[in-house]
């Protein structure tokens, strides 16, 4: 009447062996599925490195097992040091794992609206544990991303390594630095602060100068869901953020490391003959197998850097505090697109948007995209390539220029009154003022020039900043001008202090400008 | 059309005649290479988003009580997303007007976005102008541009001055070809002003330092 028959060999081999004996095969036997092969004293001589016999059994993962198979058998010797990778391509996966892990984190705690996002993140902040924990490295990790990669296509590029067979690994690691960029600036908007969607604003701004205008127009409102950053926006930049790029980056990424694989690491360009490409014919004696060395290196890595980025995030980097909750009435004076795009921004105070804002860049991206193609020299030796590793080092300078004349130092100047009390009391960043020591803020008035008879060291920084500010920015037209902190005791544990800059005009009439700001004991600025 | 003949795959000519199999399998691949672009173009419609009415956008109604006195600072109008100016003598000579865009009395509505990369200028009457805090374009009262990245004048909407009939008796006309408005004389019988934020008349080219094509 059995519907089914169980039949369990174990219990004959118990009959036959011996309880113990049959206990011990069995648990071999699990522990050799798991590992794809190899039983426990393979694993045992492998961790050892013991030298192995044939057949091999620390291949057999690399032919059976989905992970394994994915990390070449042995490696060049010659790849086995810093030089000359420096380990940045393995550094750029880590980081992009990194980030999916921490921001799995960050989603449980975040809804893409404008009505929450923001108190979504104070709450994440000031309740969640380890919550700020998280958004550090999620952050910290970000703008390591960002570097590293960077790095790496340098690195790709001055040792020739995107030449033939690797052209179309080069393709797809040109398509991963634009998922990285692109993944940390719509990163940017969702926090939803004044900083976020202001630095986002002018990122976006380039879109929209696409010509010819119709199609840059609805490019913009198909990006922003509406003339301006709004409910759509966030939620299209949100959605990008954690589906459309991190999709595409697992695809692009997925195929640069197979046709890593497929061609070999590139050795050194001066460890083979020019024109030669020796990476899949490793000689037996120059071989550094994955199992042990690489693997347990890999391993390694991993928690040292894990660990790393823990502690760096615990004690020594903070992500900014959040600024005041996006409003789209309000531009905040000197505010900026991220760092990796100052150089963008730099361009686009020279020329127009159309020729400096698309054409260049797209025409740039598009040489480097096919640089492989047309840049042929068969040589990948330093010596031989005057030409290109100086276009490299004259690009990286060009790049930092531009990103310094993308910065609010370079002809953004306002009028000498809100310069000076930005200077104290910036609108995209803490600053000097909120930062400052709330205890040495002491009641009281100040003059600015006369900042050395305050009465404590932190009020005479202050006041000399303002007062150095101030007659840099002031030009003839502005006479007798005079910069005030007026710091009053506002309510128990909060003081608001007022900044005044006051002069007379050249028709005899006063001036006056003020702000004012509300400390409080325990904000998370001056940490109290 | 004949099945191929030969079996033997074509060396080096292209000579391997089109099989019906064959033909089919490309007309279908047509087909869906056709269906797929439409399937795109549908959802490019499908991500546009759709306005509603009263929105920015729309036609916004400002009494003519509301409006800056001639030569005053510039009066914002937030939901509109537009800052109104009175242009009177005072603003007609300013020295810093580049000539070479006309400028006649009245008011303008000037859109609030700064037309380098879409910060929101603002006015700075130290200066006597509107300054982008984000890059530093700086633009007269008039919409002239004067400094900074910028290179064009502000974009303007079209005003239209109704009097106590509801009759039109003055509009931004487009000048300078079409790409500036003109301003909207304020004469006694006009009630209200009507401007239309869907109608954006983008600012003439203006490249110069200090202001000019």
């Amino acid at each position: 009447m059995a519907l089914f028959r169980l039949y369990l060999p174990f219990l004959d081999d118990v009959k036959a062996k011996g309880v113990k004996t049959a206990v011990k095969a069995k648990v071999d036997d699990v522990f050799t599925r798991i590992t794809t092969g190899m039983n426990p004293t393979d694993v045992r001589m492998m961790l050892r490195d013991d030298p192995v016999g044939r057949p091999n059994p620390r291949l057999k993962p690399h032919s059976e097992s989905f992970w394994f198979h994915i990390k070449p058998t042995y490696y060049h010797q010659l790849m086995d040091g810093f030089y000359p990778t420096f380990r940045l391509g393995w550094l750029s996966t880590y980081f992009f794992v990194f980030e999916i892990v921490t921001g799995i984190y960050l989603m449980i705690f975040y809804t893409p609206s404008p009505v929450v996002a923001y108190e979504n993140m104070r709450n994440l902040l000031s309740n969640v544990p380890f919550g700020a924990l998280m958004r550090d490295l999620h952050k910290l990790g970000a703008e390591a991303m960002v570097a590293v990669v960077a790095l790496h296509m340098l690195r790709t590029f001055v040792t020739g390594s995107y030449k033939k067979p690797r052209q179309f690994t080069w393709v797809t690691g040109v398509i991963l630095l634009g998922v990285t960029l692109f993944l940390s600036f719509s990163g940017y908007l969702l926090p939803w602060d004044q900083l976020s969607l202001w630095a986002v604003t002018i990122g976006a701004s380039m879109v929209e100068a696409f010509p010819p205008e119709i199609v840059g127009r609805t490019l913009n409102l198909i990006v922003r869901g509406a003339p301006e950053f709004g409910a759509n926006g966030l939620l299209r930049f949100y959605l990008g953020h954690v589906v459309l790029l991190p999709a595409i980056g697992v695809i692009a990424l997925s195929v640069h490391y197979y046709k890593v694989v497929i061609h070999g690491h590139s050795l050194p360009p001066e460890a083979e003959a020019v024109g030669e490409d020796t990476a899949k014919r490793i000689p037996m004696e120059s071989r550094t197998y994955f199992m042990p060395k690489i693997m347990t290196r890999e391993l390694a890595y991993i928690t040292g850097l894990t660990g790393l980025m823990i502690l760096l995030a615990a004690f020594i980097y903070n992500a900014p505090p959040l600024e005041a909750h996006a409003d789209p009435l309000i531009t905040p004076l000197h505010i900026t697109s991220p760092w990796y795009f100052l150089w963008l921004q730099g361009m686009l105070k020279v020329g127009d948007k159309v020729m400096w804002g698309v054409i260049l860049p797209s025409g740039l991206i598009g040489v480097i995209l096919l640089l492989p193609y047309f840049e042929v020299g068969p040589s990948r030796r330093y010596g031989a390539r005057r030409i290109g590793l100086s276009a490299a080092a004259m690009s990286v300078a060009a790049l930092s220029i531009l990103s310094f004349m993308g910065s609010p130092w370079y002809k953004v100047t306002s009028s000498p009154d809100q310069e000076a009390v930005a200077a104290l009391l910036p609108q995209t960043h803490p600053g000097p003022l909120r930062e400052a020591p709330w205890d040495q803020l002491a009641f009281g008035t100040y003059q600015a020039d006369q900042w050395a008879s305050a009465p404590t060291p932190a009020l005479q920084a202050l006041l000399r900043l303002y007062d150095d500010k101030l007659l840099a920015a002031v030009g003839p037209e502005q006479q007798n001008p005079e910069a005030i902190m007026l710091v009053e005791d506002w309510q128990t544990n909060l003081k608001k202090v007022t900044l005044r800059v006051v002069w007379t005009n050249p028709d005899g009439s006063p001036h006056e400008f003020s702000q004012s700001v509300y400390l409080h004991r325990d904000s998370e600025y001056s940490g109290g | 059309m004949t099945e191929a003949a030969s079996p033997l795959p074509a060396e080096a000519g292209g000579s391997l005649p089109l099989s019906r199999r064959e033909f089919l399998y490309y007309l279908w691949g047509v087909s869906m290479a056709v269906a797929i672009a439409g399937a795109a173009g549908a959802t490019i419609w499908f991500a546009l988003p759709r306005f509603k009415e009263g929105e920015f956008g729309g036609v916004v109604t400002v009494p003519v009580g509301e409006l800056p006195p001639p030569d005053s600072e510039p009066q914002p109008f937030s939901a509109g997303r537009f800052w109104l100016v009175n242009i009177g003598e005072q603003t007609e000579q300013d020295p810093r007007q580049p000539p070479v865009y006309p400028l006649t009395p009245g008011v303008k509505a000037l859109y609030m976005v700064c037309v380098h990369l879409g910060c929101l200028y603002k006015w700075v009457p130290t200066n006597d102008r509107f300054e982008c805090p984000c890059h530093g374009s700086k633009y007269l009262k008039s919409d002239a541009r004067i400094d900074g990245p910028a290179r064009r004048n502000l974009d303007v909407f079209v005003i239209e001055a109704v009097n106590a009939n509801g009759d039109v008796v003055g509009r931004t006309e487009p000048q300078m070809g079409s790409s500036e408005g003109s301003s909207v004389l304020i004469t006694p019988e006009v009630v209200s002003l009507r401007v239309d934020t869907g109608r954006k008349i983008v600012g003439a080219p203006n490249l110069k330092p200090g202001g000019g094509i």
